[in-house]
């Protein structure tokens, strides 16, 4: 009874929290505010008044941020080795989860255990090998040879995909399968649908951390025609370190379709983790 | 298997068994095989070939003249001074990341699942920093916690009076600016986690609770709290693995400076690897650090399962 009357008629205390959680998010996000701004201004504005609104739009920056970079390029790359490794991991990862999940026999339990072996690897501690497996396939400095290595990771898919899985119930499959479908037919012709939430999910955290990768590109795709957006930003920083301005241009130019994803899917993000489906 | 109904003649049954056995289990094999093959090429082969390569004596850029070392790549691992150091600065690193975020986190989640009109505003506003590049976030800090004048951070506690911080440029204060970054750009992500499990704690326990005359910070301490613990664990655990395989904040903020203020063990097996070319030593410390790795990880997801339970 007392929650509902709070409800109905909030509190004074109540509006000077949630002010004061707006500062704070305010406090929050002006890094955010610092990049972008800073991006309209001459060098000489920028360093006197670092926080103030821009006098005059001057968009020399970005001009010169263009100039030094090779965005359609950059962007290209990424979205084909995003597309492409995420694409091919939701494939593998929820095939090898449903067959691991409905076929439970000692083949099945031994490859979830081997997969499981995947989560106690860093990356960081296979890449020497990596490179001379990569030489091995013809897949060095190549994009192709990266969307292979980011496939390799499907095993982190397929475990979500198993939890999922665990809670659908598997009357459908078996009405699908007497009347005469075949397992691969049944997979994907009724499972798969019904697994779209949680393709949802896996689709936006693995396009972030794809997309946003800096490790595997910056060991395995040393070429500079190839490399991808998060290189530009790297690259950029070794070539005109003292150029301020124009580096922060880069970044925003280089932000841009990762926080248009973000706008996009925001809604997917926060209730993909909210409901629990990432729990590691 | 002798439970299966056999039809077939008897010379031919054993036969007929296993042909319909594989038969049965060969779709569900080959849905398995492109994971399979790709994990184990990419990922399994490589860790047993680091630990072949970790015990040669394997220093140049082609392989020849390989030689078994035994385990004189770990001692010299283990006698390197930056390599000592790198572990000290990781450890200390994935011990307070996961402690901060978790202490900053909790109040978050709390504040976040409160009843506000501008709730979900604020849920996205947190969760913005996990969004860009982390190396982006590093290069972007790297100009805030600047000493010159457009670093504004030390200008905003100069409004209060403070003297200058030396963000970056200080040994000791290096790696704690490292620890700010970090924490400002995954608290709002695990405050999600957090939210998450609120919202499955019934209402009842609070009603029952301020019946009884519980007050508010009773009831944080007695009902969330414990009933927090689930997350607590798998937030933790993503934490203390992500800090553990921590490399670009650190490179972009800091490049692993001032001396080897911020070096991490990434950062020593990939530049032992790569730029100094030493296989046989970055494949020592590879091993070591994916020992930890999984040491650490297996006794956290003990705990985890303890507590789930």
């Amino acid at each position: 009874m007392k929650r509902k009357k709070k409800l109905n008629s909030r509190p004074l205390s109540s509006y000077f929290f949630e002010i004061f959680m707006l500062c704070v998010c305010v406090l929050f996000m002006i890094p955010f505010y610092y990049l972008v701004v800073n991006t309209f201004k001459t060098a000489q504005e920028a360093t006197k008044a670092p926080m103030a609104l821009p006098r005059t739009l001057f968009l020399e920056n970005y001009q010169r941020a263009f100039e030094g970079m090779n965005f359609l390029n950059s962007l290209t790359n990424t979205v084909i080795i995003t597309v492409c490794s995420v694409t091919l991991i939701i494939i593998f990862g929820s095939m090898a989860a449903y067959a691991i999940e409905r076929r439970q026999n000692r083949v099945t339990k031994a490859c979830f255990y081997y997969f499981l072996i995947g989560f106690m690897i860093p990356v960081q501690s296979i890449i020497i090998p990596l490179f001379l497996v990569l030489q091995t396939l013809h897949l060095q400095n190549s994009i192709w040879g990266l969307i292979v290595l980011y496939t390799s990771w499907s095993n982190f898919a397929m475990f979500m995909y198993r939890g999922f899985l665990s809670g659908v119930p598997v009357d459908l499959e078996d009405a699908a399968r007497i009347d005469g479908g075949s397992v691969w037919k049944t997979f994907w012709l009724i499972v798969f649908p019904l697994l779209k939430p949680i393709t949802v999910t896996i689709m936006i955290f693995d396009v972030m951390w794809i997309w946003n990768d800096f490790l595997y590109p910056f060991l395995f795709l040393s070429s500079s025609k190839k490399g991808t957006l998060v290189m530009e930003v790297y690259k950029g920083v070794g070539e005109f370190t003292n150029d301020w301005a124009r580096m922060m241009a880069t970044m925003v130019i280089v932000l841009i379709p990762i926080v248009i994803f973000y706008i996009a899917m925001q809604k997917h993000i926060i209730a993909g983790i909210t409901s629990g489906a990432v729990k590691g | 298997m002798g439970k299966f109904p056999l039809k077939s003649k008897p010379p031919m049954c054993g036969r007929m068994v296993v042909i319909m056995k594989i038969k049965k289990e060969l779709p569900y094999l080959l849905l398995i095989l492109p994971a399979f093959i790709t994990y184990t090429i990419l990922t399994f082969i490589p860790l047993a070939m680091t630990f072949g390569l970790s015990l040669s004596n394997w220093n140049g850029s082609v392989i020849k003249d390989l030689k078994f070392a035994g385990l004189t790549n770990y001692m010299s691992a283990f006698s390197d001074v930056r390599m000592t150091t790198a572990l000290k600065n990781t450890l200390f690193y994935a011990v307070m990341n996961p402690v901060c975020v978790t202490i900053l986190a909790i109040p978050l989640a709390l504040a976040l699942n409160s009843r506000m009109p501008t709730r979900n505003f604020q849920r996205a506003a947190f969760f913005f920093p996990s969004v860009p590049s982390i190396l982006i976030l590093g290069y972007l800090w790297s100009y805030i916690m600047s000493p010159m004048e457009f670093g504004i951070l030390n200008k905003f506690f100069g409004l209060f009076g403070l003297d200058a911080i030396p963000w970056l440029s200080s040994p000791k204060m290096a790696i704690w600016s490292v620890l700010i970054v970090s924490v400002w750009s995954m608290v709002g992500w695990h405050a999600c986690i957090y939210i998450a499990q609120m919202q499955g704690i019934s209402s009842d326990f609070y009603e029952a609770a301020s019946i009884d005359g519980a007050s508010k910070a009773q009831q944080f301490f007695r009902i969330t709290l414990p009933l927090l613990r689930p997350a607590v664990a798998s937030s933790t655990l993503l934490l203390l693995t992500s800090a553990l395989k921590v490399y670009e904040l650190p490179y972009a903020l800091t490049k692993g400076g001032p001396g080897s203020a911020t070096t991490m063990l990434t950062q020593i097996v990939i530049q032992t690897g790569f730029i100094n070319k030493k296989y046989g030593a970055a494949t020592a410390m590879s091993i070591i650090f994916c020992a930890i790795v999984a040491a650490i990880g297996f006794i956290q997801y003990k705990v985890t399962h303890k507590k789930e339970v």
